[in-house]
């Protein structure tokens, strides 16, 4: 019999994946927790759900005794990513563990991804804002590393995930529902994406299946589906009565400009420095107050001319924004209308005989009920409760 | 000015850090002499942290001739046994909420309190709160008019994760994310309204402690008939808050320490809503923690003789109402994939 750990089981795909498990119940499954908060899902199976912190090798070594396979889920702080993978194939080698599954993310190929990504074999080159991408890189070549070393290992790669309970598609929800989302209808925008049960179907092929050569592997659900799908996919949740705005391209690529994170500046760092709020803060410390009232009662002995024409020097004039008549969007889920290309799945389907089991409008179908079923939209009191919203 | 009043903390865990010690640090009508803490390395960081000197036990026992008041913030199932040493010691306890972990063993402690005339306090701070406060009087004087129909909930992926990880054990709890979660209502629901005539439950719990639940109630003997729903999350974030529907509109309650008003919408006009708030002086002084008013009126109630604001029979009734829905218990709809025509494959 197989002994697997779930490293990271609290989390969305592990614990869509010990359910699974579980329930086929041909295997010994080892759900691994980092803290009991997010971990309801699985302790309402009555099942033992041992903590371990991933940079505690000692804690990592004894968890995994006497496992055949393990499969890493586990997300986390910068920290956790990389130094807590590092303990984790250290485990897994002084075990011998068969096989090693290793979540990866599309973010690898840069956000958007280059046009040859369509492939595992383009090159990746992370440049997410958020530097998630560049991390999951890290650990990919972690992995392939331990890989060469002896530890059998897959690295299965998903897009967004999809289906009952999913993170992503709620965020899409929230964004519509509050009209924060503006769908770039050219029929060109495709939405990558794999239901979690797909997912986990993916992983638990990868358990044995396949060469386990370290090499990364698209898993999606194989379906040309694009943004307008999505949207029209959740429509039976989304309660909208008015048509969800529509954006161009180019649109959203200004809006793109306009949001990005300031570059550092010196000059724009003097101005937040002598900015009021700045200054109000510094005033409760006493020390600070009386810097504060020196420099103030030094540059009115220069004259209120040159003292007004120092603080326009650094200060600049007052800046009044344009009111913004039009939708405010959540650019964080609108941008990734623009990432364009579709990964495929060949790869997964070849090595592993994957075949997702569940349809796109199956998965879509599954997310609504549960969504449905976790907002009391069907207790009869959703009049109410949507007040809360 | 009287003595302070001698109190122990029993439970070095997360409540204790983050809300009973700072409210007995901060109220001056206490004195915090011990931490009582099987794990002294816990208690001790717990001390250093404050900057205080307190003697650290690992057993109530051993400071029981010490201490006016123990404020017992332990696992569920360990409330029975630490309180029923205290009382019969005639020690005054503030128990976290639930009282204990089974209605049987809650009516042993309101029992022992009794006996000893001791005061048995628990710990539904949510009661303190000013809007709720505000609301409870509202409600009485039919300010709103009458309740017809009320909804509450409240669900975050995550959240509460305390040191001992007893909220994955069902018998550790007595329950899961309704009694983590949702008995602050039910306590606030059964203060409001009585005890209901019917009550249903339908939750994910296979084993374990539920993860999400839905329970019903109706009160149909009352003059004012009324139903209401409870929805609880520890899987889905769920805007928390409380809507009470009366003949006259919508009442909106915020489910925060710091609200102290509530939204009222009109029917008769549908695009206004007056924001309801106590004129005067406020209740609490500003910037008191919901626990702090709790330890005060705690240790008021020990000193003046008188019952505290949740007293052990409110809090017996709690654990009546949650036995009875658990009793009730129908099994959710987990598997939502199982009706999908579509699939593919197997």
């Amino acid at each position: 019999m197989r002994r697997i750990a779930i490293v990271g089981a609290s989390g969305f795909v592990g614990s869509t994946l010990v359910e699974r498990l579980l329930a086929q119940g041909q295997d010994e499954v080892l759900p691994l927790i980092h803290s009991s908060g997010n971990a309801m899902r699985l302790a309402r199976l009555g099942i033992d759900l041992p903590a371990v912190d991933l940079l505690a090798q000692d804690e990592i070594d004894a968890a995994l005794q006497g496992c055949t396979h393990v499969v890493n889920c586990a997300l986390g702080s910068a920290d956790v990513i990389v130094k807590g993978l590092q303990n984790l194939l250290s485990a897994c080698r002084k075990h011998k563990v068969k096989r090693f599954i290793h979540l990866s993310s599309v973010l690898v190929y840069g956000d958007p991804p280059p046009p040859d990504s369509v492939h595992e074999d383009a090159r990746p080159f992370p440049n997410d804002p958020y530097g998630y991408g560049r991390l999951k890189l890290q650990q990919d070549r972690m992995v392939q590393q331990a890989c060469r070393a002896g530890l059998p290992s897959v690295i299965l790669c998903p897009p967004n995930i999809s289906g009952s309970y999913s993170p992503f598609l709620v965020r899409v929800l929230d964004a519509l529902r509050a009209g924060a989302f503006g769908l770039v209808d050219d029929r060109k925008s495709p939405c990558n994406l794999v239901d979690v049960s797909n997912l986990a179907h993916a992983i638990e092929l990868a358990l044995d299946r396949g060469t386990a050569n370290g090499q990364r592997m698209f898993v999606t659900d194989d379906e040309e589906t694009t943004w307008r799908d999505v949207i029209e996919g959740l429509a039976p949740v989304a309660e909208r009565t008015d048509p969800v705005p529509v954006i161009t391209r180019e649109e959203l690529l200004s809006l793109r400009t306009a949001h990005s994170t300031p570059s550092v500046s010196v000059m724009q760092s003097l101005k937040h420095l002598v900015s009021r709020d700045v200054r109000l803060a510094l005033r409760q410390d006493p020390l600070w107050a009386k810097v504060e009232q020196a420099l103030g009662q030094s540059m009115t002995r220069l004259g209120k001319v040159v003292e007004e024409r120092l603080r326009l020097a650094i200060a600049g004039p007052p800046s009044v924004p344009k009111v913004n008549r039009g939708p405010q969007y959540n650019m964080h889920v609108c941008l990734q209308q623009l990432r364009g290309v579709r990964h495929a799945c060949d790869l997964a389907k070849h090595e592993l005989g994957y075949k997702p089991l569940y349809t796109f409008a199956a998965s879509m179908r599954a997310f609504c009920a549960w969504y449905r079923s976790q907002h009391g939209m069907d207790t009869g009191s959703w009049d109410l409760l949507k007040q809360l919203y | 000015m009287p003595k302070p009043f001698r109190l122990a903390l029993v439970g070095a865990g997360m409540v204790t850090q983050s809300s009973h010690l700072p409210a007995a640090l901060a109220s001056d009508k206490v004195q915090v002499v011990a931490l009582v803490e099987p794990m002294r390395q816990r208690a001790e960081e717990l001390a250093r942290w404050y900057g205080i000197a307190p003697v650290i036990v690992p057993q109530v026992q051993d400071v029981l001739g010490d201490i006016d008041g123990a404020v017992i913030a332990t696992p569920n199932d360990t409330h029975m046994r630490i309180a029923l040493t205290c009382l019969q010691a005639g020690v005054a306890t503030l128990i976290e909420k639930p009282l204990a972990s089974t209605y049987a063993e809650g009516e042993a402690i309101v029992r022992a309190g009794q006996a000893s005339g001791t005061v048995v306090a628990v710990g539904y701070m949510v009661r303190f709160r000013e809007n709720i406060l505000l609301l409870d009087d509202l409600l009485k004087a039919g300010y709103f008019g009458m309740v017809r129909r009320f909804a509450h909930q409240a669900g975050t992926i995550g959240g509460w994760t305390p040191m001992s990880s007893y909220n994955l054990s069902r018998k550790a709890t007595g329950g899961g994310v309704l009694v983590v979660t949702g008995t602050h209502f039910l306590d606030c629901m059964l203060h409001f309204w009585g005890y209901p005539d019917d009550v249903a439950l339908a939750d994910d719990a296979q084993g374990g402690p539920e993860a999400n639940c839905v329970a019903t109630f109706r009160y149909t003997s009352t003059a004012t008939p009324c139903e209401g729903v409870a929805l609880y999350s520890k899987t889905t974030e769920l805007p928390r808050g409380l809507i009470i529907e009366t003949d006259r509109g919508i009442v909106q309650v915020a489910d925060t320490d710091e609200a102290d008003n509530l939204v009222f919408r009109p029917h008769t006009h549908a695009q206004v809503e007056h924001v309801v708030r106590r004129r005067g002086t406020p209740p609490y002084p500003q910037g008191m923690s919901v626990f702090q008013r709790q330890l005060d009126d705690f240790v008021d109630a020990c000193q003046q003789g008188r019952s505290p604001m949740v007293d052990g029979r409110q809090g017996l009734m709690s654990l009546r109402l949650l036995e009875e829905l658990y009793t009730r218990r129908k099994a959710l709809n987990t598997d939502w994939y199982s009706q999908m025509p579509a699939k593919v494959a197997s």
